[in-house]
């Protein structure tokens, strides 16, 4: 059996992401949908919704009053604040996991996932995008594939190191030469397994080489812009380092400027500290279902 | 002995021979230290970006993202720890970047270009560096002996 079928038949036998989070990712996406459908939907959560206050009221933010309910802090903090807590909460057990070839632990696997999320967020914000539910799920999501990944690239990691240092091979090359496989497809196959809509998957897919998509959309050079300045900054780095291409057409498309970048990174690294508070020993919330 | 951590966007001065300062995940950030052999003083800063004037607000907060608020204020830090600007000798690493023809977001480089035209202005300059290429590297600084070492995945070496 090969690495790629190894896989896939480990996939079909992951646990199923809790099914709330593709509520809120098809709720978010539904234009006919009203500001407070998403807190109609968490409410029934209990978990979730602590978890969802408890960032709200973060010293961070410094509020003097704090936020007692969902509808609060949904008129506050915006409906897509509260929508990507809820997904990073609802994802946090499947995403904080080691990896082990990378040399990633768990902690760092999250940390990058979040960065790259943040990241995202704040570039978006920069451009006044649309579509938030795609491209932070996606952004979040980028790296699943290295999870299940990782053990084998721990076992081929000579070979693999040798294609990256001595040829012109990026990291996701030297996999796919070497592996058969990369990580950028198998987190795609996750998605999907998951059932979340096929964008997300896509930007999964192509992140390190938006030119290869069959698509381009803005969601997906964000995501791929995303994740190469992360990397750049240093915000969860591996074994893999900085062998990865920056494919300028993506943020030649986004008419991103240095400034506007740049700025996006002043903003990830103070927000990403902030959000480490909410998540410091957060519960698994809905963990198995 | 204590393993002081410098974080990212982050600077740490000490006058305890004991200590060691180590930053980790350096890629097109630039890590540098600053060390008095007399006052037996050092410190290490582990900055993001060149100049702050993308984001002053984000400055106020945390000088040690950007070179031009974060540089002086580890100097000025260590002159009033006793070290004199003359003997100070500062190395620097990191810099890297992505795998990028152009150079489009050469942060890194830029990153190097900021520190040595700020310490040009002080009358210093660079003892040794490692920058570039596509590697992440940790830099630590041991202040009885102000020893630096900068360690890759290729291995360890003293700079």
């Amino acid at each position: 059996m090969s690495v790629k079928d190894d896989l896939i038949a480990s996939i079909s036998s992951l646990p199923t992401v809790p099914i709330m989070a593709n509520r809120l990712v098809l709720l978010l996406n539904d234009p006919d949908a009203r500001p407070d459908d998403v807190s109609r939907v968490i409410q029934y959560d209990p978990a979730l919704t602590a978890n969802v206050l408890k960032a709200a009221n973060s010293s961070y933010l410094g509020f003097t009053q704090p936020v007692t309910s969902l509808t609060e802090a949904t008129v506050r903090l915006g409906t897509n604040w509260v929508f990507q807590i809820a997904v990073s909460s609802l994802i946090y057990s499947n995403l904080k996991r080691p990896a082990p070839g990378y040399g990633m632990s768990a902690e760092e696997t999250w940390r990058h996932s979040m960065a790259v999320g943040i990241m995202a967020e704040a570039l978006r914000d920069q451009l006044r995008l649309t579509g938030v539910a795609t491209i932070f799920t996606a952004a979040l999501l980028h790296d699943i594939g290295k999870i299940p990944l990782g053990e084998f690239v721990r076992d081929s990691f000579p070979a693999l190191q040798e294609l990256v240092t001595t040829g012109d091979a990026s990291f996701e090359e030297a996999e796919q030469a070497i592996l058969g496989v990369d990580h950028a497809e198998i987190g795609a196959m996750i998605a999907e397994h998951w059932r979340f809509p096929e964008a997300i998957a896509d930007c999964i897919r192509w992140h390190h080489d938006p030119e290869k998509a069959p698509v381009i959309t803005p969601a997906l050079d964000l995501v791929h812009a995303a994740d190469a300045m992360c990397i750049m900054e240093g915000l969860g780095l591996g074994r893999d380092d900085l062998h990865y291409r920056l494919c300028e057409a993506s943020f030649e498309r986004l008419h991103l400027s240095q400034e506007a970048t740049e700025r996006a990174v002043s903003r990830t690294i103070i927000e990403l500290e902030n959000i480490k508070e909410t998540f410091a020993n957060a519960p698994a919330v809905g963990a198995g279902r | 002995m204590s393993l002081l951590v410098v974080g990212i966007s982050d600077l740490k001065t000490s006058g305890d021979p004991s200590d060691v300062l180590i930053t980790y995940s350096l890629g097109s950030c630039i890590g540098a230290t600053a060390y008095d052999p007399v006052a037996r003083v050092g410190g290490m800063i582990h900055y993001m970006l060149p100049l702050s004037q993308i984001s002053p607000d984000k400055a106020a907060m945390r000088p040690a993202m950007f070179a031009d608020t974060g540089v002086p204020a580890l100097l000025s830090e260590l002159l009033a720890m006793g070290a004199a600007k003359n003997r100070l000798i500062i190395k620097a690493v990191g810099g890297a970047q992505l795998m990028d023809h152009h150079k489009l977001f050469n942060i890194g480089e830029r990153n190097f270009l900021i520190l040595r035209k700020i310490l040009w202005k002080n009358n210093m300059l660079i003892k040794a560096s490692d920058v570039g290429g596509l590697i992440s590297r940790t830099l630590r600084l041991e202040l009885d002996t102000g020893r630096v070492t900068v360690k890759t995945s290729q291995g360890e070496n003293e700079l």
